[in-house]
């Protein structure tokens, strides 16, 4: 019998004041809970059904607007000012315009802080496992739930610790290792469950790894994940599972793993990259809440510099923070595109949702390093998405075919 | 009686309700509700009708709206082998039943059946499914029709 504490048992014994069990239902208050511009509005209505002008929730409350920024038309624009109004109106942290995507900009921040419990109505708020948060996704009626009532409910998840060891090879990314997760798992090898990593200090990931990591945890079904990446020094034996709880445990070799692809339509459709070498592409996009990094743009520089993006292929760049951006200007990157023929967008959700800012056309493939190649996904349904790391995507656009560097 | 609408797996958010139309009114949305599976589910779709589905229906993203649609278009309730997390619990909050199948499912693409809730039994003329219903919390969320209730009645306890 396991008496140790799984990270997300000692997450939930917290914010619910008890000792919190996997598969337990708990109340509790979360540290801090945010909304964007498209699933927020309806949070606000339904609030307004459910406590007209009385939020009990204590914790921080913060409104993101990056789903259709830059507003497309009257009806996003409306949605932006409702948001805003609202948000100033309770006296909410309405992050200024143009700052970038939530789940990246808000670890960037420091706003998601290391043993925070924190709800976003939007699935990739799992992103902040990435910053040792536990990031849960609600959807926008549990939202105004819980500013209205102060807590919500929550079960317990059980654990799925991930041991991930060795040296990566050249081109492969923390996109690779959490797609050959999903090779593992599939789309719901880990539903209702939160999923831990542990990652050696050998495997050579960086931070932004650990958020295109943790971002795709949700794909593979996970409530929250929690990425402990040894390359820090810190200890974090407090927030991690204990040794003796109870945990599904998955070893990865890190070592004999090759760039790999997710085809069309399901992110668990996962082969080699090179699998698909020489597929027609029409658009590369390389942005999103997962992957619009320093570290992604600067391997998309890497296979761009001094080429050009293959002429009839729109390459679409999306730094997805306002500092990042400047970052990447700063190092010339930003010209390394341009040089290159690529469109370099503001950040935004844009089209990774198939919102705006290069929505697919019936019958166009696309690969892009973002988190889903669902039907549809990025505009038509009768389009294509193919998932990959920065330096293939990248690599393609030059190409204007499936690439994989080094190969 | 009930029509079935008889789906497979991995039925995932951006079939139910298309994330291009997510910025406009639920009205515009309704028109798009897994359009890219079902030819016109929108147009035909009745009051009363059901969907069977496979494994993890709903996966992907937090919308609500993706209950809701369904909700709204008369959908009364939804079955399915397995279900991504996010969906199972909008479902429960907006009120559209969610019930996990338990055996393999004979019905036929449009059949009548009936959806029996006190026994949790779904029957055909030729065949049965049993089903588990939501627990705990979640099923006391259902019973006050959705989160919306729930939470008043919370609030004018305290
Ligand atoms: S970038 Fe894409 S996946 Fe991330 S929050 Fe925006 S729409 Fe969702």
């Amino acid at each position: 019998m396991e008496t140790g504490f799984t990270s997300a048992e000692k997450f939930f014994s917290r914010i619910s004041g008890h000792e919190a069990r996997s598969g337990d239902f708990v109340w509790g208050e979360p540290d801090m809970a945010y909304m964007h511009d498209v699933l927020g509005p309806l949070t606000l209505d339904t609030m307004k059904k459910i406590n007209e002008d009385n939020v009990r929730f204590r914790g921080r409350v913060v409104v993101v607007n990056d789903h259709i920024y830059p507003p497309k038309d009257t009806t996003s624009s409306n949605n932006i000012r409702y948001m805003s109004d609202f948000a100033r109106k309770e006296g909410w942290d309405l992050v200024p315009f143009g700052e970038g995507i939530e789940h990246t900009l808000l670890i960037e921040k420091g706003m998601i802080k290391e043993g925070m419990v924190v709800v976003g109505t939007d699935s990739h708020t799992v992103t902040a496992g990435a910053a040792r948060a536990m990031g849960i996704g609600l959807g926008s009626t549990d939202m105004a739930a819980l500013l209205s009532l102060g807590k919500t409910w929550f079960r317990v998840p059980e654990t799925t610790l991930l041991n991930v060891t060795g040296n990566r090879k050249k081109y492969v990314t923390g996109k690779d290792l959490i797609l050959k997760v999903m090779s593992i798992l599939g789309t719901n090898g880990a539903n209702y469950r939160s999923m831990e990593f542990n990652i050696a200090r050998e495997c050579n990931l960086n931070t932004d790894d650990d958020l295109s990591i943790a971002n795709m945890t949700v794909e593979a079904g996970a409530k929250t994940s929690i990425i402990f990446n040894r390359s820090k020094t810190t200890d974090f034996r407090n927030l991690q599972s204990d040794e003796d709880s109870a945990v599904t445990e998955i070893k990865i070799d890190i070592s004999e793993i090759d760039p790999l692809i997710a085809f069309p339509y399901s992110p668990g459709n996962i082969a080699k990259a090179s699998d698909y070498a020489g597929t027609h592409v029409d658009q590369v996009y390389i942005g999103n809440c997962s992957n619009g990094t320093i570290s992604d743009l600067r391997e998309a520089a890497e296979m761009m510099d001094g080429r050009k993006v293959k002429d009839g292929v729109k390459a679409i760049i999306v730094p997805a923070t306002r500092n990042i951006y400047r970052e990447a200007i700063k190092e010339g990157l930003i010209d390394t595109f341009i040089d290159a023929g690529a469109t370099v967008s503001p950040p935004t959700c844009g089209a990774c949702a198939g919102l705006h800012m290069g929505v697919l056309a019936k019958g166009e493939v696309c690969i892009t390093n973002i988190n889903r190649n669902f039907r549809g996904r990025m505009g038509d349904p009768e389009s294509k998405v193919y998932i990959s790391n920065s330096y293939v995507a990248a690599a393609s656009a030059i190409n204007g075919k499936i690439t994989v560097p080094g190969a | 009686m009930s029509r079935v609408f008889i789906l497979g797996d991995d039925v995932d958010t951006d079939a139910i309700a298309p994330g291009g139309y997510l910025h406009l009114p639920l009205e515009e949305q309704k028109k798009h509700c897994l359009e890219s599976v079902v030819k016109d589910f929108a147009g035909s779709v009745k009051d009363g009708d059901i969907i069977v589905a496979g494994e993890n229906f709903g996966s992907g993203s937090s919308r609500e709206q993706a209950p809701l649609l369904l909700k709204d278009l008369g959908i009364k309730a939804v079955f399915a082998k397995s279900f991504s997390r996010l969906f199972y619990r909008n479902a429960i909050n907006v009120g559209l039943f969610p019930g996990t199948i338990k055996g393999a499912c004979d019905f036929r693409n449009m059949e009548e059946v009936h959806f029996q809730m006190e026994a949790n039994r779904i029957i055909s003329q030729n065949s049965e499914l049993d089903i588990a219903p939501p627990q705990g919390i979640a099923l006391e969320i259902l019973e006050a029709a959705g989160m919306i209730d729930y939470a008043r009645k919370l609030i004018t306890r305290d």
